[in-house]
């Protein structure tokens, strides 16, 4: 590279920039917007693909035909965990948390949430069931599910 | 093509506030970008109230804005040299809005600039050249298309004032023609 | 006709499909690009499985805020299991798209290849302008505060000046190409307007005034390519891909005389070479130049070599390039007529040519018989050009 003899790395000038776009609005989609519809009565819905329930409902199926919107109910088990103990930005948590990949028994797919339930109970198998927020605090999204717990 | 009716659910602004399930986010990414090796002495130069550019060996153009490599030839430029800063108005434009598509108080008249530089044609295709903006003439004179082609200089902005950035060159001004002068 | 490069098959478009090109549509990105691809297989007689790869192309992520945007679009792609690609040069995407599509099968790796441009402009609030503006340099341009806006209404006034063309003369294009596509049925801001309309719209950087300018938009357009074999099965007018070119300049677009684009006649002449044509202003029946401004058409037209340098105005004047022309351009209404989805809209104008080869275009169809075509696609900061050469 000709670096001419004198340069050295601390003589590289800096000049500071950002990404200028005030906040991204995303929309939710054809079939979004029946989920999120859904989700503020306290359902969820999957889709039916051949003979396969496909968990979220999109609206098509993987191999591109249309396929039939459905509801699914409890039980969710619990297809794997981790526990966490930082948040996003790094900061540490006041209490650790544990977020799992869940899934309604007779479908495929799945959610991400938190699993409300003692650190030493949670296992693979676990039969939980969402449980939501107040109807009123409900927005569509997939947070109106605020955790889900274990079923007894 | 028959005319079927095609897919797409259109949303004027006032649907999207209505809707259920909108998520909002806004990104907080920052940079810090490396100016490099050229373009650090090349700012460093304008803070001196010089305009450096880089030396090709094997086309012999000099390049301005000053790279470590000429990419025409794809070889290391090998020396520093000084131009002018002297130059001739290449096209010119006035603006009335900003970054943000806002409208502007004053406009702006932004222009690209053929520098006077050793190893191009008077008239060639590639030249060493800057972006900036122009002073000292009126949009009148912008439209009216006697700006291109017109001789300027560089105005620098005073020293104490200098940081080592573009900016450090306040505008291009027109430059006073020798014949006017007696 | 023989392409003159060796090639293990033969290439033909089989199929094309788009969605509506609207300022902001409801669908998903990955909706949108399962809409477009259903349309496209559908018009084909084929389904997902008879579908070997999948190209897809979409420009910066930032525009739909989304990163990794060729993944995320994958499964509404059918990337699902088959061997995907994505492929992105800014907005000479569009076209980028059917020529790596054209690599998968001329190479014989695939038989058929579903390729999807696709594109959310409407996620980056309240504009996508604050997108554009991290395009430029941010040592030597940005700290001016810059539009992106600035360089093409610098390339404009560079073309003005050393062609002679006055404004009413480019605020043609902008007329004749939204009356075009009034009979686009996606399109979005088709208009019945005249010369002085565009001349009495808001000045945004003179000599670029509103009407000048195409559109925002969110969209998705799909094309089904196949191999010589798998074409003449599935219809009895396939149309072939003949040329491809593709070519880079460099970034430095203040160091260039900006009046002639100099990337495009290199490509062009590439994908010219490669078809055979020697004389494209008498070979090339229709065109489909890139025209996100009203001014790069005629810039374009003269890179892809239809008309002498500075000649495109005096013709456009003549009504040369109206569908009742010598050489129709953008009858389709291009994309100051049907919208700017960046990496969707060099595909709707290919499916243009595609539908306009087979005297499928309804009433867009073009007065005169055509056999051979070209379209091109132009990106980033005045630097990518590829172009495409499709015959039956």
């Amino acid at each position: 590279m000709s670096v001419p003899k004198k340069f050295r790395l601390e003589d590289t000038i800096h000049v500071k920039g950002k990404i200028e776009v005030e906040k991204y609005v995303y929309t939710p989609g054809v079939a979004g917007l029946k989920l999120a519809e859904a989700l503020i009565d306290g359902r969820m819905l999957g889709i039916r693909c051949g003979d396969k329930i496909l968990v979220p409902a999109k609206l098509y199926c993987p191999d591109f035909t249309q396929g039939e919107i459905v509801e699914v109910k409890d039980p969710w088990i619990v297809e794997a965990y981790t526990v966490i103990y930082e948040d996003m930005y790094g900061r540490r948590l006041e209490k650790p948390q544990i977020i799992a990949l869940v899934r309604p028994e007779n479908s495929l797919g799945g959610i991400i949430h938190y699993v409300k339930t003692d650190i030493e109970k949670i296992r693979l198998g676990l039969r939980v069931k969402p449980v939501f927020k107040p109807r009123e605090e409900r927005r569509g999204l997939i947070t109106d599910i605020e955790y889900f717990e274990q079923l007894e | 093509m028959r005319s079927i009716r095609l897919p797409g659910m259109y949303l004027r602004e006032e649907d999207l506030r209505k809707l259920v399930g909108v998520i909002e986010y806004t990104p907080r990414a920052r940079y810090s970008y490396s100016a490099g090796q050229a373009l650090s002495e090349f700012l460093r130069g304008l803070r001196e109230g010089r305009i450096l550019g880089r030396l090709c060996p094997s086309c012999n153009r000099v390049l301005v804005p000053p790279r470590v490599y000429c990419e025409h030839c794809y070889t290391q430029t090998t020396e520093w040299v000084e131009v002018p800063g002297t130059g001739r108005v290449e096209s010119v434009v006035v603006s009335y809005i900003g970054t943000a598509r806002e409208r502007l108080e004053k406009p702006e008249i932004i222009a690209v600039i053929r520098l006077d530089a050793p190893g191009y044609g008077r008239d060639s295709f590639d030249f060493a050249g800057l972006f900036h903006k122009l002073c000292g003439v009126t949009e009148d004179d912008v439209k009216s298309g006697r700006v291109i082609g017109l001789r300027v200089k560089p105005r620098w902005k005073p020293l104490e004032l200098r940081t080592g950035s573009i900016l450090d060159i306040e505008c291009f001004e027109p430059e006073v023609v020798e014949s006017e002068r007696a | 006709m023989r392409p003159n490069i060796y090639v293990k098959d033969k290439v033909a478009i089989v199929g094309a499909g788009l969605t509506l090109f609207r300022r902001r549509l409801l669908e998903t990105p990955r909706e949108l690009a399962w809409e477009a691809s259903k349309q496209a297989l559908d018009s084909a007689g084929l389904t997902l499985k008879d579908i070997d790869c999948i190209v897809i192309g979409s420009a910066p992520d930032a525009f739909d805020g989304v990163h990794f945007k060729g993944e995320y679009l994958a499964d509404g792609s059918g990337g699902f299991g088959k061997p995907t690609v994505r492929v992105f040069v800014g907005g000479g995407t569009g076209v980028m798209i059917p020529i790596a599509a054209w690599w998968h099968v001329a190479s014989g790796l695939c038989k058929t290849v579903l390729a999807v441009g696709e594109e959310k402009m409407s996620h980056a609030y309240p504009h996508p302008q604050g997108v554009f503006a991290y395009i430029w340099d941010p040592i030597l341009e940005r700290p001016l505060g810059p539009n992106l806006i600035w360089i093409f209404a610098l390339e404009m006034a560079r073309y003005m000046h050393v062609c002679k063309a006055s404004k009413e003369d480019i605020a043609l294009v902008s007329v004749k190409n939204k009356r075009n596509a009034l009979d686009h049925p996606a399109a979005q801001a088709a208009a019945n307007i005249t010369v002085d309309d565009v001349l009495k719209s808001e000045v945004l950087v003179w000599p670029v005034q509103l009407l000048d300018i195409s559109p925002v938009s969110d969209g998705a357009v799909a094309l089904v390519v196949a191999s010589e074999k798998i074409a003449r099965r599935v219809t009895d007018t396939p149309v072939w891909i003949d040329g491809v070119g593709f070519t880079l300049d460099n970034t430095h677009w203040y160091n260039r005389d900006l009046s002639y684009p100099r990337y495009l006649e290199y490509a062009a002449r590439m994908a010219y070479k490669m078809a055979g044509i020697e004389r494209p202003w008498k070979e090339i029946d229709v065109a489909e130049p890139y025209d996100p401004f009203d001014y790069k058409e005629l810039h374009h037209i003269e890179g892809l070599m239809l008309a002498r340098r500075c000649e495109a105005p005096k013709l456009l004047r003549e009504g040369y390039f109206d569908r009742s022309g010598e050489l129709p351009t953008s009858p389709s209404g291009g994309l100051l007529g049907v919208g700017n989805p960046i990496a969707a809209a060099g595909v709707m104008k290919v499916a243009e040519l595609f539908w306009q080869l087979r005297y499928e275009a309804g009433a867009r169809q073009v007065k005169k018989p055509v056999h051979k075509a070209v379209a091109n696609a132009w990106g980033d900061l005045m630097q990518a050009g590829t172009v495409i050469v499709l015959s039956t």
